[in-house]
């Protein structure tokens, strides 16, 4: 990957433990996250792989700003990040009591600076790019499948404009058909929009069909980096490139689920 | 399919009054040709009769006014206090730990306790049974918001947060919207608990209210004339419950959709 584009998003050293959060259960001096360094550019979907509890969640709370590193730096842009990130959790956050219309104009009950017509176009754009009908806009999410409501999520956490979205096993609790068509939009969507994703998940398979890099995690460290591939697109299933990425990043991973156990 | 199910629905209207009209038949058996059984527990044809004399003369309305007026003003006001009280706790944890204590002894000080104190305060009018009410349902109210504001989904915080909301913004879009099903349980609760409060306010000293023609009664062996009182707080009771379903079926339209 060329290094001439200057990145989007800056991690050095980052050290996350539970010490200066005082709301936090853990136990103080529980070391989560040693020394992460990681870039991301523009147009890229990275993603983080790892057993449960390495790390990979808090990394997206810390760059998200609910947690607050205790040692090392997160730049957005060269500055430091604004709270307005898309983050799209595994399942959906949004509020049963209001219609999707009105969940997804969130954004506007937030900042009133933002012009609520033009929050409208968007909203009925990203609506068509994720193949959804304007028709659930007066429905209530209760009345929506579990890939809809995800999809209304994902469009959700855009009407900010984010210029980064963090992505917690979003696909996860979707079938297997629902994932697939999601992860190829959400693809597309980076694609056009030269947004840049990173997204942690438990599925290789998931890694290598929409990610440009996969980073394995273990124990709160970064320890090893796949390139995939250089361009926001789909690797379809079951070719021989898919078949080597997916057995290169697998075996890696096994060594490190190994060395867990 | 939509025509049996219609049919059902009759079915099941039929059979709500069958329980009632058992009891009634019951009753007027067990005390025919006793007049001592009569006089302890009256019977139906007594209970109407002494129905449709306090309707003529208008006492049955006036003290049913009296007694709505009082329940519904302390239910109100102890209710919407409450709520506010409980959800703005969610502000601060500091204050909600210090306010625990009290909240819990106001909330296991029996009503009848504070009953003379409140009327020795506010006299024997309308008002002691308003207080009375309202301090029958505050707590209710209090603790019951407070456990809905605290038990916010935390995905919806996060997403706040995410968003950069204020405290303000998350309070005022998640937290109480949340919290809505908490404080109707806790109008549903208040129903009976402030008709309670106006109920023993009106038991210990009144001149009107269905309390006060209940203990009236009961000093003349008047059992017809009680059994009136306690239906009609029955019945005020059920129309009260129905009026806070219609709410939370408006309210809370989403979930049945």
């Amino acid at each position: 990957m060329s290094n001439e584009v200057k990145p989007l998003l800056t991690i050095d050293g980052l050290c996350f433990d539970f010490s200066g959060q005082a709301q936090a259960n853990e136990k103080p001096g529980n070391q989560i996250l040693n020394q992460v360094s990681l870039t991301v550019r523009k147009g890229e979907i990275v993603c983080i792989l790892g057993a449960s509890g390495c790390g990979k969640t808090t990394l997206l709370n810390l760059i998200a700003g609910l947690l607050t590193p205790s040692k090392g730096s997160i730049e957005l842009n060269s500055q430091k990040p604004t709270k307005r990130l898309g983050y799209i959790f595994q399942s959906d956050a949004l509020f049963p009591w209001r219609t999707v219309k009105d969940n997804l104009l969130l954004a506007a009950d937030i900042d009133g600076s933002l012009d609520k017509k033009t929050l409208e176009q968007s909203m009925l754009q990203y609506l068509s790019m994720f193949h959804l009908s304007e028709q659930i806009l007066t429905k209530y999410p209760i009345q929506l499948s579990g890939g809809m409501r995800q999809r209304v999520s994902i469009i959700q956490s855009l009407m900010f404009d984010p210029e980064l979205l963090l992505l917690d096993e979003p696909f996860s609790a979707l079938d297997y058909y629902t994932k697939l068509k999601l992860e190829s939009e959400f693809s597309q969507f980076v694609k056009e929009r030269g947004t840049a994703a990173i997204l942690v998940t438990h599925d290789i398979e998931e890694a290598v069909a929409i990610g440009n890099r996969a980073l394995i995690m273990n124990a709160g460290t970064l320890q090893k980096e796949f390139l995939i591939r250089s361009e926001a697109a789909v690797m379809e299933r079951g070719t021989s490139d898919f078949a080597e990425k997916y057995r290169e990043i697998w075996s890696e991973l096994k060594s490190v689920v190994g060395e867990i156990q | 399919m939509t025509k049996s199910n219609s049919k059902s629905k009759i079915f099941e209207l039929l059979l709500y009054p069958l329980p009632l009209l058992a009891f009634v038949v019951v009753w007027y058996f067990a005390t025919q040709g006793s007049q001592e059984r009569q006089f302890t527990f009256s019977s139906p044809e007594k209970v109407l009769e002494a129905f449709l004399r306090l309707v003529q003369s208008g006492e049955l309305l006036q003290n049913c006014k009296v007694t709505i007026l009082e329940a519904l003003s302390g239910f109100l006001l102890g209710t919407a206090s409450g709520a506010i009280i409980g959800l703005s706790l969610w502000y601060s944890s500091l204050v909600a730990k210090i306010a625990k204590p009290y909240i819990t002894a106001l909330a296991t000080v029996p009503i009848f306790a504070l009953a003379p104190i409140v009327i020795s305060w506010f006299g024997i009018d309308i008002y002691s049974k308003i207080a009375l009410a309202f301090l029958s349902t505050v707590t209710v109210a209090i603790v019951q918001s407070y456990q809905g504001a605290m038990a916010v989904e935390p995905r919806f915080l996060r997403l706040m947060h995410v968003l950069g909301a204020s405290r303000w913004q998350i309070f005022r879009l998640v937290v109480v919207p949340s919290s809505l099903i908490w404080v109707l349980n806790a109008m549903k609760l208040n129903i009976g608990l402030a008709l309670l409060g106006a109920f023993i306010g009106e038991f210990i000293s009144a001149e009107q209210g269905l309390g006060f023609m209940i203990v009236k009664a009961s000093g003349l062996y008047d059992m017809a004339t009680v059994f009136v009182g306690v239906i009609a707080l029955i019945v005020i009771a059920l129309l009260l419950t129905s009026l806070v379903d219609q709410l939370e079926r408006y309210l809370m339209k989403w979930k049945t959709q």
